[in-house]
């Protein structure tokens, strides 16, 4: 997976250096960022009565009396924006029929009928019948309760182990990173399929835990390199420097300048990943060491039905559709995250 | 005149808007003459040597209007592949971080001899030989030892150093040089300047200076532009606008320097920040900074007033370009009223 | 002299050059400042000039303890600030405060100005009481001629002037006694940095500061100093009232550092005396023997390659009572005047 980079890794510089994409080749970088309302003065007029605000800033909190700060100002951003709407419903809408898959369908979805099979889309059964003749819209609709779980929970996992250990390596240096980076290029070194092979056999366990800890196992160094390499590109402002001379614990450095301005490109990753461990499940599944039947999952059943897909391309089309809309809706949520928490997109 | 620049435009898409970054500049630089152009961030200095050399981004960067003439013939209506030919061989650039500028994985040499072998058609082996020759005349001490070096192994005014001689090396008629030495020490800033000034004279070059640093220009300009907002506000002969501007910003950007010889009491301070170039004042850009603003500088924009009667100059500039003086104004003032200022 | 408040005694910094990965041998080091003594009394401003590379940041860094001195003593009022850690450092750190070079990358990008200049009041929150902490922000606004309606704005919407007056309410928020300036208005405009000297200026008088001033520029150092010291490769070589620095130099490297400075008065150029210093200055893993300065000065004899010279009042103007009698680390001083005095019609 390309590592992406979020603007994070160019604003605070090309800000400053007459670089900066657009106009900023004059080395304007400063005054055209400056906000249309104040371009005119520097200096305060003398009882020149307040400036002109943004009609924003007005309808906030009574000129200003309640602080802002990052995190109202993001979830202020996130209401606003459409795409984070969408995609909140989206993944909404996925949490409800993951917990309550009855609530929308009327069957069970190990209850197939042979002499349905691979047929079309019928009255009460609007994605038809797949290869074993079980209704595809049951199957789909449960299936998002195992996919969503190892999805979210392998990236939750993923996210948090990686960026923890990456970006305390990142932070304090010496050896540990020293330790930390060998480890995980050791965990590179593992190709995914064949270390899925080996250490999935053996686990006999019929849930969807034995999976998702290997995702963890085999994600978290993904993650814990970027972490680092973001924090270590955050320690090095001057800010950062700027609290640690106040007097900042490690701690507060850590939470209150390096995490906010290391986490962009862990959230872009990660909402990508999701995707990619939902499909991992299939994989792992196809292969016979992910979920075992009578489990339900996308996966499973992407995978069941691709020898069928000349004659009954619904049984496939419904579930892998089903899984792209969730991860769009991850990384339309990620996306807009990451924008919320730029005060400089705003 | 070797290069003129006429009423050029240009503009800058941005989210926001639209960027103003260069509104009607015209300048001109003879051969052997040295032109600086002075100007903070934002005043279009930068944009206007981009837009000669044709490195302009675009988009972003949109020519609305204007021409550039160099030798006689507009540079903005040859084909890109005439451009480049102009680029390099007769008009060449040197940028502020000579670090940034070079390319890390190249060693000095094949960088220098690259030159020779893309316009010249030169084997390896004699553009490295004109390489090492190159390096000698900007003085870099024992170049054939050198000549095989990665960037990072030379110091700040060195590296510098390389940049000039690549901008020599076909010998253009013109180098536009970037804030050269802003970059460097002001012991090396000596170095740096003192020889680009040796070898323009050396090859009677045309150089058009852009910097911020009123003592730079002080020591090397024969004429000065300055710049305020996308516009020339004042050009005049180096002598003249130190002792006597023609405008209040020119005046405003003298005093707010402290002085190295004495210590000075409160320092003179422009009041207020450069214009937004999406929302420039009417009339006079410099309008609501100045300190002498009336009605008129509010809603007209003053055009480029001749300066007559000023101090008389000191003709040091006039030897080598006497004829040139006489096609055009020797000293202009875009100040309603730059009678006052002058005399002020 | 007032009382002082700083006391730099053999202050040194040395970082270790290593080799090897498992087994790191020391192979040198690097001496970034290497035997620094000088006093700043209360209400003053020491001004420090230098060339990039002579360790005058690092000075800066040490004082506000963000690098810890290999050698040497670093006095607040009589106490080792060097030995101190925990709460008493935290104490000292409270009245020694930094303001940084860049303004674009000193301030959080993810912070509103309010939580900038209200973080010293976090960090020690014995300094203002909860509830008058966001008055207090207002006020430093007001103090540094922002607008305090900006208080819930992010650095980005700011000019490089206006973020350097936050940086500057930053390192005022605690009422120090002492502000370290490390190249504070270097990164901006010719004119705006003519109102931030100003108000660095007004400040001084107004909250009885002092001043440790860093910078390259020559011009800007001898407007906003009392005394200034001159560093050339970790040391200082000269140091004196302002006015023996500038208008009687007598250390060679003085010398040719005010003869380099360009001088806005096209006139001077045909009658200044320009000292063009040969070659670059040493590499500071290597610093020459006896005097540091010999390798580059028209003046070197045998002498200066064997003693390295001290900073003290030199022998010949050792009776003298005139500006020549200062302290300047040169075996050969001798009075030269530099610096033409300028005429300009006002």
């Amino acid at each position: 997976m390309p590592e992406p980079t979020p603007p994070e890794y160019q604003l605070p510089g090309a800000a400053r250096t007459p670089q900066n994409g657009a106009v900023a080749d004059t080395g304007m970088g400063g005054a055209m960022d400056l906000a249309t309302a104040e371009g005119e003065t520097l200096e305060r007029p003398p009882d020149a009565g307040p400036p002109e605000r943004d009609a924003e800033g007005d309808a906030e909190g009574a000129a200003g009396e309640r602080a802002r700060s990052l995190w109202s100002d993001a979830w202020r951003e996130l209401r606003r924006n459409p795409v984070f709407i969408v995609a909140a419903l989206v993944i909404l809408f996925l949490v409800f029929i993951s917990l309550w898959p009855g609530s929308i369908t009327w069957m069970s979805p190990l209850k197939c009928e042979l002499s349905k099979a691979q047929e079309g889309s019928q009255p009460g059964h609007p994605f038809g019948f797949d290869g074993q003749g079980c209704d595809v819209y049951t199957r789909v609709v449960y299936g998002a309760r195992t996919s969503v779980t190892v999805g979210f929970l392998a990236t939750l996992g993923v996210a948090l182990l990686g960026s923890v250990l990456g970006g305390l390596a990142g932070f304090f240096g010496g050896a540990g990173d020293s330790v930390l980076s060998r480890i995980t290029d050791i965990f590179f070194a593992i190709p995914v399929v064949l270390g899925g092979l080996v250490l999935l056999s053996v686990v006999t366990s019929n849930t969807v835990w034995p999976v998702i800890g290997f995702m963890v196992l085999l994600g978290w160094p993904q993650i814990s390199r970027i972490a680092r390499g973001s924090v270590i590109t955050a320690k090095q402002h001057d800010y950062v420097q700027a609290a640690r001379a106040l007097g900042a614990s490690h701690s507060r450095v850590l939470l209150r300048h390096i995490t906010p301005n290391a986490v962009a490109p862990v959230i872009v990753v990660a909402t990508i990943a999701l995707g990619t461990y939902i499909s991992l499940e299939a994989t792992l599944s196809y292969l016979g060491v992910g979920l075992k039947p009578p489990t339900v999952s996308w996966g499973i059943d992407i995978s069941a039905a691709s020898p069928y897909i000349r004659n009954a391309p619904h049984a496939l089309l419904w579930p892998s559709g089903a899984l792209a809309v969730t991860v769009l809706a991850f990384i339309m949520l990620g996306d807009a995250v990451r924008d919320a928490l730029d005060p400089k997109l705003r | 005149m070797l290069l003129e620049v006429r009423d050029l435009h240009v503009e800058f898409r941005t989210r926001d808007g639209i960027a103003r970054a260069v509104n009607g500049v015209s300048y001109g630089v003879d051969a052997g003459e040295t032109l600086a152009v002075l100007g903070e961030s934002g005043s279009g200095k930068s944009v206007t040597a981009q837009a000669i050399m044709g490195i302009l981004d675009m988009p972003p960067g949109r020519i609305a209007s204007g021409e550039i003439v160099f030798r006689g013939t507009d540079l903005l209506k040859l084909k890109e592949e005439d451009r480049r030919k102009v680029r390099g061989a007769e008009m060449a650039m040197i940028f502020q971080d000579a670090l940034s500028s070079l390319n890390p994985v190249i060693s000095v040499g094949d960088q220098l001899g690259e030159m020779f072998v893309v316009h010249r058609g030169m084997s390896r082996k004699d553009a490295r030989a004109r390489a090492v020759e190159l390096m000698d005349r900007v003085r870099i001490p024992a170049a054939r030892e050198r000549v095989r070096d990665y960037p990072h192994q030379f110091s700040g005014g060195m590296r510098q150093r390389i940049m000039i001689a690549m901008a020599m090396a076909l010998e253009p008629a013109l180098i536009i040089a970037d804030e050269p030495t802003t970059a460097l020490d002001v012991t090396v800033q000596a170095q740096v300047m003192d020889l680009l000034a040796e070898l323009q004279r050396e090859y009677h070059m045309g150089l058009i200076l852009i910097t911020h640093d009123l003592g730079v220009v002080a020591d090397v300009a024969d004429r000065i532009a300055v710049m305020y907002a996308g516009r020339i506000v004042e050009s005049a002969p180096v002598h003249d606008i130190y002792k006597a501007p023609a405008h209040p910003y020119t005046r405003g950007l003298l005093d707010s320097i402290p002085r190295l010889d004495q210590k000075g009491q409160e320092l003179y301070a422009i009041k207020g920040l450069p214009p937004n170039l999406m929302n420039i004042p009417p009339g006079c850009a410099f309008n609501p900074r100045c300190p002498a603003a009336q009605d008129v500088c509010r809603t007209d924009v003053p055009p480029l007033y001749e300066v007559t009667g000023a101090v008389a100059a000191t003709g040091i500039a006039a030897a080598g370009i006497a004829g040139a003086a006489e096609r055009r104004a020797d000293r202009t003032s875009a100040c309603h009223f730059w009678r006052e200022c002058l005399h002020g | 002299m007032a009382e002082p408040v700083l006391e730099v005694s053999g202050l040194h910094k040395h970082y270790p050059l290593t080799q090897g990965i498992v087994f790191r041998k020391h192979v040198g080091a690097v001496k970034a400042v290497d035997g620094v003594d000088f006093t700043l009394g209360r209400g003053e401003t020491l001004g420090i000039v230098g060339e990039s590379g002579c360790g005058k940041s690092t000075v800066a860094r040490m004082l506000v303890s963000l690098e810890r001195p290999t050698q040497g003593r670093i006095r607040y009022k009589g106490e080792d600030v060097t030995r101190l850690s925990g709460r008493a450092l935290k104490a000292v750190r409270r009245n020694i405060q930094m303001v940084f070079q860049d303004p674009y990358t000193s301030l959080n990008p993810r912070m509103t100005v309010g939580d900038i200049i209200g973080e010293p009041f976090e960090i020690h929150p014995e300094a203002a009481p909860k509830g008058d902490r966001r008055r207090r922000v207002q006020d430093l606004l007001d103090v540094v001629g922002l607008n305090p309606e900006y208080i819930n704005r992010y650095p980005h919407q700011f000019s490089g002037g206006q973020r350097q007056r936050i940086g500057i309410a930053r390192g005022l928020a605690l009422r120090p006694e002492v502000i370290v300036a490390d190249e504070p208005v270097s990164a901006l405009d010719v004119s705006v940095q003519a109102q931030v000297i100003n108000l660095m200026d007004r400040l001084q008088s107004e909250f009885d500061l002092s001043y440790l001033f860093i910078a390259h520029d020559l011009s800007i150092v001898r407007h906003i100093s009392d005394r200034v010291g001159v560093m050339y490769l970790g040391r200082i070589v000269e140091t004196g009232r302002d006015a023996e620095i500038y208008d009687h130099p007598t250390h060679p490297y003085t010398q040719a550092l005010l003869s380099a400075v360009p001088v806005p008065d096209p006139e001077a150029r045909e009658h200044r005396e320009r000292i063009i210093l040969a070659g670059d200055v040493p590499s500071p893993t290597d610093i020459p023997s006896g005097c540091r300065f010999r390798t580059r000065c028209w003046k070197a004899r045998e002498r200066c390659a064997l003693e390295v010279p001290a900073l003290a009042v030199p022998a010949e103007f050792r009776f003298a009572t005139g500006p020549a009698a200062h302290a300047s680390a040169c075996h050969f001083a001798e009075e030269k005047q530099v610096v033409p005095p300028e005429e300009r019609e006002a």
